[in-house]
């Protein structure tokens, strides 16, 4: 669904090239973690898939990246917008209108969805998002995680093919974070949805990603399944991404030979590991 | 010396936000604050110093309601750091924005000027460079820095971690931990119960404008009425405690069921691996090796669990 | 909690009305307070603002903003009440006299701004910004581009004023005292932190528009929306009774 090759991006402002040398191939329906430290590059590979990078930010491009077969450079932004529907970071100042239901309807509208189908993919996107008893409410009622949930369904009514979303949760309590990612992920899995997220929160991406990628100052460190990155929990603190407690439990408790096996993304997986080591 | 005594506070007098809080915070604490978003934990925060004001009740700074003190007067006792340093910064050098707390307070002399140099010092800041073109973390450090500097006896932090990679999180956390060495009362508002439950002493747990639980950290993360009312999440090795303990009744009651840390999880563990390596007749090894050993890794690469066990495990006195 | 401006749900008869024919009546409305002098018939007015206020429930955000209006038409009713020597004289100046005319002149205009900026208010809180672009779109064939520049721009006036409360209070809470002094030093205080603001407005408005663009901001048209907005009787009826009220206040104007 994405194919990254060889891509190096450097900002017009900028002296170093922002992200260099990345390849990279996200299937479908998969949801794919991305992370690192600040700098490292992570909100610019997403700006790549997105078309966001080149086409709002200029700067140098070498390499391609492809989505759904298109070159997001060389393609207009609408088009690019079109298979990937973007969730930017701030999403208070990207609400275009003062009502939810005029907030989902906004893409349909100038997507040109037909007339019959737009009331039932309206309905859809807001109950994917399990906010339908929302749907006349004022946005600026609505509380940081609803909020999160319109601007997703406002992207999701438009049925791209791929989701790019810039740290949804990084204004949200716990509770809230849970819950946007646990509706992402049922719906990556449901209609085959290629999800991308950047997040600073390891632990619930490690908990709901099918491949985690960690990046370093604009290269991948890592690519790979989240309990195989996370075998490697010294190096991903030293380059300041951290691992969830559980995770490092688990490994200390390998290294002082209590337990073998792979590493622990999740709660449930360290108890599982702590009750077979006693049993 | 902080108190809430039955607290109510709304903003323009539109909904509640507080609806009859109390507590009491003695010098030198380390408090953080949890809750869901719109618990009215940002809103406690802002009554302590000062920004707004009761409805009723009253929120004493050292025995001194604050209705009775100007913003400004308070500004001096208690410093406070917002979670977007955006905010904060409106000067064009580091040097100018840490000085101009002194200014703000008319209190820009010599021994001012030497505090912000030791505060540059400290941090590691360039002095001349422009705060807006520094990153998301480094602004948040050069906002904490800017309060620090003034030396209040009171340190309100609204999410001081939000947006901020693991480094920085860690950099800005050691800094409030050295504060609070130094004698600062530190109150928080944070998300992220790892760092509640590496840094803070106590914890106060709101829910719809009232305080639902109130003690010592670790105390108040392990009860499961509260965790739930709040929709909380405990820190994962608590939650993993719990969820042991609630599985597994041998675990129920052993140092497991009571460990908060990783340090104290991998003890316990170790020690109950130990333990049900003896009983199921296995030797049990002589040496009793330390929770995090590290020649012990390369027993695990050997892969066998049973046989590493026995190997491994300390003797149950 | 609604901020200035912003939309407030309702289901009154302000609420129903066609966007574009509210906003005509009020303006209308509007134009009706500036045509006459007569202070009765402006007050009848006041009261109909208020009136209206009360049906879609917005009493409390319509004193806010008539105390608003008041402060600064007061200011030009001081200055009326100065230059305006007419009536019976009630206290000399070295350039004139205080009279019983000027008095009533400067009441008058303290009344008429009143008045005629209720409705208009009204109309904003109780029209979705989306329905009126997209009526203005629909039913005026304005250019999306320019109604859109227009609900943007009413849009982020909450944004930026609670951006300002936000830095207001950041800089409070280091001791800067915008609660004391004069406007002088006040506006001295503020000069700062017109750079946070600035520095912030850029970074949303920029977001913003980027936003927009991924969500086929340049494919839409005048047929993009899905909600019409057909002119019912009501409306039309609205539209000329506003009409009505120009034609009495001209008439009254005259007569007068």
């Amino acid at each position: 669904m994405i194919r990254i090759t060889d891509f190096s991006f450097r900002y017009r402002e900028g002296a170093a090239p922002a992200v260099s040398g990345v390849s990279l191939a996200i299937g479908r329906g998969e949801f794919v973690g991305v992370t690192g430290a600040a700098g490292s590059g992570k909100s610019t590979l997403a700006y790549a898939m997105n078309g966001i990078v080149p086409h709002c930010y200029p700067g140098d491009f070498y390499g391609s990246v492809e989505v759904d077969g298109m070159d997001t450079c060389e393609a207009a932004l609408t088009d690019v917008s079109c298979v990937v529907g973007s969730v930017c970071q701030d999403v208070e100042s990207q609400f275009v209108t003062s009502v939810v239901e005029d907030e989902v309807l906004y893409g349909l509208e100038n997507f040109a969805v037909p007339r019959g189908e737009i009331e039932s993919r309206l309905t859809r996107a807001l109950a994917d998002m399990g906010i339908a008893d929302l749907r006349e409410r004022a946005i600026a009622s609505l509380s940081g995680g609803q909020k999160q949930k319109v601007a997703i369904a406002s992207v999701l009514a438009l049925r791209p093919k791929v989701l790019v979303l810039d740290e949804p949760t990084a204004e949200l309590d716990p509770a809230s974070s849970l819950s946007v990612f646990d509706l992402l992920a049922r719906y990556a899995r449901q209609h085959g949805t290629a999800v991308v997220v950047v997040e600073q929160k390891i632990a619930l991406l490690a908990r709901y990603a099918d491949a985690l990628v960690v990046m370093e100052e604009g290269r991948i460190r890592f690519a790979d399944a989240p309990a195989a990155v996370l075998s490697h929990d010294e190096e991903l603190v030293r380059i300041g991404v951290g691992c969830p407690r559980s995770t490092t439990l688990v490994n200390r408790l390998r290294a002082a030979g209590v337990c073998s096996g792979r590493a622990a993304r999740t709660v449930r997986e360290a108890c599982d590991v702590v009750k077979e080591a006693v049993a | 010396m902080i108190e809430f005594k039955d607290v109510r506070a709304s903003y323009e007098r539109s909904l509640p936000i507080l609806k009859g809080v109390s507590f009491a915070i003695r010098d030198g604490e380390f408090v953080a604050f949890a809750g869901t978003n719109g618990a009215g934990k940002s809103t406690a925060m802002r009554l302590v110093n000062g920004l707004l004001k009761p409805d009723a009740g009253e929120v004493l700074i050292d025995g001194v309601p604050t209705t009775a003190l100007r913003t400004s007067e308070l500004a001096r006792r208690v410093g406070f750091l917002f979670q977007n340093p955006d905010r904060q910064i409106c000067c064009s050098t580091v040097r100018e924005e840490l000085l101009f707390g002194f200014r703000a307070l008319g209190a820009a002399d010599a021994d001012a000027e030497a505090r912000v140099d030791a505060v540059i010092e400290e941090f590691g800041f360039a002095p001349d460079d422009d705060p807006f073109l520094l990153n998301r973390g480094a602004r948040q450090l050069l906002a904490l820095a800017s309060v620090a500097v003034l030396e209040p006896s009171v340190l309100v932090l609204d999410e001081p971690t939000t947006g901020l990679d693991f480094r920085e999180c860690e950099k800005v956390m050691g800094i409030v931990r050295g504060i609070h060495a130094r004698g600062a009362t530190v109150v928080m508002v944070c998300h992220d119960m790892e760092v509640v439950a590496d840094y803070a002493k106590r914890c106060i747990v709101m829910s719809d404008g009232r305080v639902v639980a109130d003690g010592p950290v670790f105390e108040v993360l392990r009860d499961h009425a509260v965790l739930g009312r709040a929709s909380l999440v405990p820190p994962q090795i608590v939650d993993i405690s719990l969820v042991l303990a609630a599985e597994s009744p041998r675990l129920a009651g052993t140092p497991v069921a009571r460990a908060n840390t990783v340090e104290e999880m991998v003890e316990a563990v170790a020690a109950e691996a130990g333990r049900a390596g003896a009983g199921a007749g296995e030797v049990a090894g002589e040496a009793g090796v330390a929770a995090a050993g590290g020649a012990a890794g390369e027993g695990a690469r050997r892969g066998h669990c049973a046989s590493v066990r026995a190997s491994k495990s300390r003797r149950v006195p | 909690m609604s901020s200035f401006l912003e939309y407030v749900p309702g289901d009154s008869m302000l609420h129903r009305l066609n966007p574009v024919a509210k906003l005509g009546a009020a303006a209308l409305f509007a134009v009706a307070c500036f045509c006459s002098g007569s202070l009765a018939f402006l007050a009848v007015l006041l009261a109909a603002g208020f009136l209206l206020a009360a049906s879609c429930g917005m009493v409390r955000q319509t004193l806010g903003l008539a105390r608003a209006v008041l402060a600064f038409s007061l200011v030009l009713a001081v200055v009326q009440l100065l230059t305006t020597p007419a009536g019976a004289q009630l206290a000399p100046l070295p350039w004139g006299y205080i009279g019983t005319g000027g008095l009533l002149a400067a009441l008058t205009t303290v009344v008429r701004l009143v008045a005629a900026a209720i409705p208009l208010f009204l109309v904003f809180y109780a029209t979705k910004l989306n329905d009126l672009t997209n009526a203005a779109v629909k039913v005026l064939r304005v250019p999306y581009r320019y109604a859109f520049a227009f609900t943007s721009t009413v849009r982020f006036i909450p944004v930026f004023m609670n951006d300002m409360k936000g830095i207001m209070e950041a800089q409070t809470a280091r001791g800067v005292e915008f609660d004391t002094g004069g406007m002088v030093k006040k506006a001295r205080l503020m000069v700062p932190l017109c750079v946070p603001l600035l520095v912030s407005s850029v970074r949303k408005t920029n977001s913003a528009a980027i936003a927009a663009e991924v969500r086929g901001f340049n494919l839409r048209t005048v047929d993009s929306g899905y909600k019409g907005y057909p002119l019912a009787v009501r409306d039309v009826a609205a539209l000329a009774a506003c009409a009505l009220l120009v034609a009495v206040s001209v008439a009254l104007g005259a007569a007068g």
